[in-house]
Formats: C-alpha cells, sequence, structure tokens
C-alpha cells in the first residue's frame, strides 16, 4: 500500500513546491509578520497579545490561501486536463490516487507551515526582545500547539477539497464549495449557541431554522476548535484533555472525508 | 492476451442528459506478439475502448481482459504501458523524474529504474533535455516522454493512443521503429492511428471500429491482398457503416 501512496506523493509535493503561487503566498506571509512589528511599534498597550495574535493571523491565512489555491488546484488540473489518464494508468487503485495526493498535499502543508510558523516565532521573540514588559505570561509551547492546531485544521480543509473534487466536475466548484465550508466552520458554533440562546436575548427563531442550523452544525466541521489564538495570545493553558478532544475530532472528521472522496472516487468514470 | 467479450458502453450527454451510444457489443481478441492496428473514424469509438482497457471507464455489458486479468483489478496494469493521446504531464516535473515515478508505482527499485531510465531517455532522444521541467518541452518531446513512461517498467502490453499525432515525420519514425522493436521482442501492441501507411508497415492485423461497431477485423496481408491498399478498405467500410450496412 505505501509503496505505491509514497511515488504519488512525492510528485505531489514536487509539483506543488514548485508552483510560483507557493512563493507569492510565502511573499504575502513575510508581508504580514514585517506589517506586525510596525503595528507593535505602533500600539501603546498590550503588545505581547496583539503580536502573537497578528503572528497566527498571519501563518493562518497563508495555510488557508496555500489550500485554496494549490492544494485544490493539484487534484483538480489532474482531472481538467486528464492528467489522471498517466496516473491511474499505472498499478495503483483509486484510493491509493486519492490518500496519496492528500499525504503530498500535507508534506506542502507541512513544509509550509513549519516556515511560516518559524518565521511567526522569531517574529514574536523579536517582539518580546524590543518589548519584554508585555510577555509575562507568554509561552512558546501554546504559540507552537496553535500553530500545530492550524495544520491540522488545514488537513481537515485539504481533506474536504478532495471530497468536493471527487464530486464535481470543474475545480471552481471545489473552490467555492470549499470557501463556504470554511466560512460555516468559523462561525458554526455561534451561531448554533445563538439559536439555542435566542429566547434569552429576545430572538425569535422557527423551528425549521433552528433545526437546519443544528444539521449544518453536525455535517460540517467545527473550524473554531483548532483555533486557540486567544489563549495563545493571553497565555492561558490549554488543558490536555481539550488537546486529545480536538485531535479525536480532527482524525475522525478527516477520515470520514477521505473515506467519503474513495468511496466516490472509485466509482467515478473519466471518458 | 487482450479479450474484449461483448462490450457496450453508453454515455448521457448534454443538458437533456441524452444516452449516446458510444460502444456495441465489441467482441475483439488479440494474441501475444501481435501488433493491432485500431482504425476508425473520429468518434468512432477508438479511444474509448482503451480507456475500458485501461479501466478509467466501465462496460455498461460486457468484460475485458489483460493477460487473462479483468482490467478493473490495478495489478493487470503492471503489465501494461500506456501512451495516452496528447499526453499531459505535470509541468514542474522533469522527464527523469516522471521516469521515476513510473517505475516506482510499478515497483521497481531505484538501480533499475535509472538503469531503465537511461536506456529510454536514449532510446526517444531525450537525454540532453531530461532534467529539464516537462511544461518546457515541446509536443513531440513530451509525446516521446510519454513513450518513455509507457514502457518504463517493461510491459508485456503496450496500448497506445494515436502515438504518432503531432509528431514531425523524424518523431513518427522514431516511433514506428520502437513499435518494430516491441514486435520484434514479442511484445503485444494495440494502437490507435489516423495514419493508415504506418498502420501498414507495422501491424500483423487491424480492426476497422465505425459507429461504435467492429466493422472489420483481419489480417493485414490478406486485406491487402483483397483489396490493394488499407485507404480503399478503410473508406469502403467507414462508407458502408455511414449507410448502416453491416460488414
Amino acid at each position: 500500500m505505501l509503496t505505491r501512496l509514497w511515488p504519488i506523493a512525492v510528485i505531489t509535493f514536487k509539483e506543488g513546491v514548485r508552483n510560483r503561487a507557493l512563493y507569492g503566498i510565502g511573499a504575502i506571509a513575510v508581508f504580514l509578520l514585517l506589517g506586525t512589528q510596525l503595528v507593535c511599534s505602533m500600539i501603546p498597550r498590550d503588545v505581547g497579545k496583539v503580536a502573537v495574535d497578528l503572528a497566527l493571523s498571519s501563518t493562518s491565512f497563508a495555510g488557508l490561501l496555500i489550500v485554496l489555491f494549490i492544494g485544490i488546484n493539484l487534484m483538480a488540473k489532474d482531472l481538467d486536463r486528464r492528467t489522471i489518464y498517466m496516473v491511474l494508468a499505472r498499478p495503483i487503485s483509486r484510493g491509493q490516487y486519492i490518500l496519496g495526493k492528500f499525504c503530498g498535499m500535507g508534506l506542502i502543508i507541512g513544509a509550509a507551515m513549519t516556515l511560516l510558523g518559524g518565521a511567526a516565532t522569531v517574529s514574536v521573540l523579536l517582539t518580546r526582545v524590543l518589548y519584554p514588559n508585555y510577555f509575562d505570561k507568554f509561552t512558546l509551547s501554546t504559540l507552537f500547539l496553535a500553530i500545530l492546531f492550524q495544520v491540522l485544521s488545514l488537513l481537515l480543509l485539504t481533506a474536504l477539497s478532495f471530497l468536493y473534487s471527487a464530486l464535481s466536475s470543474t475545480s471552481f466548484i471545489s473552490l467555492l464549495l470549499t470557501v463556504i465550508t470554511y466560512l460555516i466552520g468559523q462561525v458554526t458554533t455561534d451561531i448554533k449557541a445563538l439559536v439555542e440562546t435566542a429566547d434569552k436575548v429576545g430572538i425569535q427563531v422557527s423551528a425549521a431554522m433552528t433545526f437546519l442550523v443544528k444539521a449544518v452544525y453536525y455535517l460540517f466541521p467545527n473550524l473554531s476548535l483548532f483555533d486557540i489564538k486567544l489563549q495563545a495570545a493571553h497565555g492561558l493553558p490549554v488543558p490536555l484533555t481539550y488537546v486529545a478532544m480536538v485531535s479525536g475530532y480532527w482524525f475522525l472528521f478527516t477520515a470520514l472525508a477521505l473515506v467519503a472522496a474513495v468511496l466516490i472516487f472509485e466509482r467515478r468514470e473519466f471518458p | 492476451m487482450i479479450r474484449i467479450d461483448g462490450v457496450s458502453k453508453s454515455f448521457l450527454e448534454g443538458v437533456r442528459r441524452q444516452r449516446v451510444q458510444a460502444l456495441s457489443e465489441l467482441s475483439l481478441a488479440i494474441g501475444e506478439g501481435e501488433v493491432f492496428g485500431f482504425l476508425g473514424p473520429n468518434g468512432a469509438g477508438k479511444s474509448t475502448t482503451i480507456k475500458l482497457l485501461l479501466n478509467l471507464i466501465r462496460p455498461d455489458c460486457g468484460t475485458a481482459t489483460i493477460a487473462g486479468g479483468d482490467v478493473a483489478d490495478p495489478a493487470v496494469r503492471r503489465r501494461i504501458g500506456f501512451l495516452p493521446e496528447n499526453p499531459y504531464f505535470y509541468d514542474h516535473l522533469s522527464a527523469d523524474e516522471l521516469l521515476w515515478f513510473g517505475g516506482k508505482t510499478c515497483g521497481m527499485t531505484p538501480s533499475a529504474i535509472d538503469a531503465r531510465s537511461e536506456l529510454l531517455l536514449h532510446r526517444v532522444d531525450l537525454l540532453a533535455a531530461r532534467g529539464r521541467s516537462l511544461r518546457t518541452y515541446s509536443k513531440g518531446m513530451l509525446q516521446r516522454a510519454g513513450l518513455a513512461l509507457a514502457l518504463i517498467h517493461d510491459p508485456d502490453v503496450v496500448i497506445l493512443d494515436e502515438p504518432m499525432s503531432g509528431l514531425d515525420p523524424v518523431g513518427r519514425r522514431l516511433v514506428v521503429d520502437l513499435i518494430l522493436e516491441l514486435k520484434s521482442q514479442g511484445k503485444t501492441v494495440f494502437f490507435s492511428s489516423h495514419i493508415l501507411s504506418d498502420i501498414e508497415r507495422i501491424c500483423d492485423r487491424v480492426g476497422i471500429i465505425a459507429g461504435g461497431r467492429l466493422r472489420l477485423c483481419g489480417a493485414l496481408s490478406e486485406l491487402l491482398t483483397e483489396a490493394g491498399s488499407l485507404e480503399s478498405v478503410f473508406l469502403d467500410v467507414v462508407r458502408k457503416a455511414d449507410g448502416g450496412e453491416v460488414c
């Protein structure tokens, strides 16, 4: 199984990292991280929180761009340009193709986030040197955990984008569905909480709407679970049980998305 | 070596999802070591047949086997080399990396891949360009890189979809020589082409498909003895097919 996955993962990684879009995304991230220094020099207080928040937001944004403009493209281009004929003519199954692509994209995300996370860490540490009074609660471990959670969130989004690519015939639809999933994933907890406590704040919500919101909540991944920028910025501890719960949630959702993608892809034809 | 039994295939096309019959009860058997030319006008069903043999599409009914194994089994493709029509590869990979991928997916060792790559890249005249990214290749160079990829694992069956398409006379000569070399090695070659003169030079047998049905299949020497040229056989078969006659 692995001997068949590895070549697909390697060529996916090579094709992805040589894409010029990746360098553009890297440049945006560097620009944002430099901007962090500029913003910190302009504000009079809470410099530590702002520095951590901005650094993590930059890595998160750049990571999202990588999934949307490189990840989806890598798979969609195979289908649009019929490169898939060349790949599936080898002795590999459709499932191995999907999993190999996912591993390759995982390598790209891992490499990119290592560089971006490294730059974010340097940016935060530099700010700490310049403004040491504002970093009394800051811990590097929480910053690293926040970056690791971002990596998990991007991998989950990638798995879902593969599912959408397996379902749809054009890369635009995959892109659109992935963006919608990302947006829903960010706000789904807040909207569910609002609907459930609507009476207390004097808002009337129909039963149908409550059902719809709950359905969306359980159908789409809750990406806000992976966002611990607040804890990292304020130096709040992240319980081990929370880390375990989020890791389990990530594994379950990613595995489900990949299994569904494989099952759909197995049935698909390439005329 | 290649066996197609009663295969039919239809597609749903257009907004109104109308069913279009691409292949009707196609049966074909190609023996080991045979070079088989698959002819037909555009839209006749040649590429559909090839895609069925590679399990890229599945038949509505009937079966297709290669070397005794169902084409749906990925392991069967270990014995197949395939060159698609107008091959598209990964833009940022080099020919060397493409062949590494081809060899690895077939379970070849790194040293075997290196040796075979050297041999094939020399054979298709791409040694000097082996490290360049494929997006800088001309159409003919891509076609030759595709041929090297199809042959990297030394397959028993080689399936080529319009291998001469887009090649200059030198490139065409190279492909013809390569197919003759495969024939001398006892490989089974199944290829589709529009270039009748090339088919006349290299094929043992030909099949002519039109309107999704196999209209004629036989030894090339017999057909040429009866009709004089492959072109007249081809035009006659296609004309009859257009008129609704079954050969």
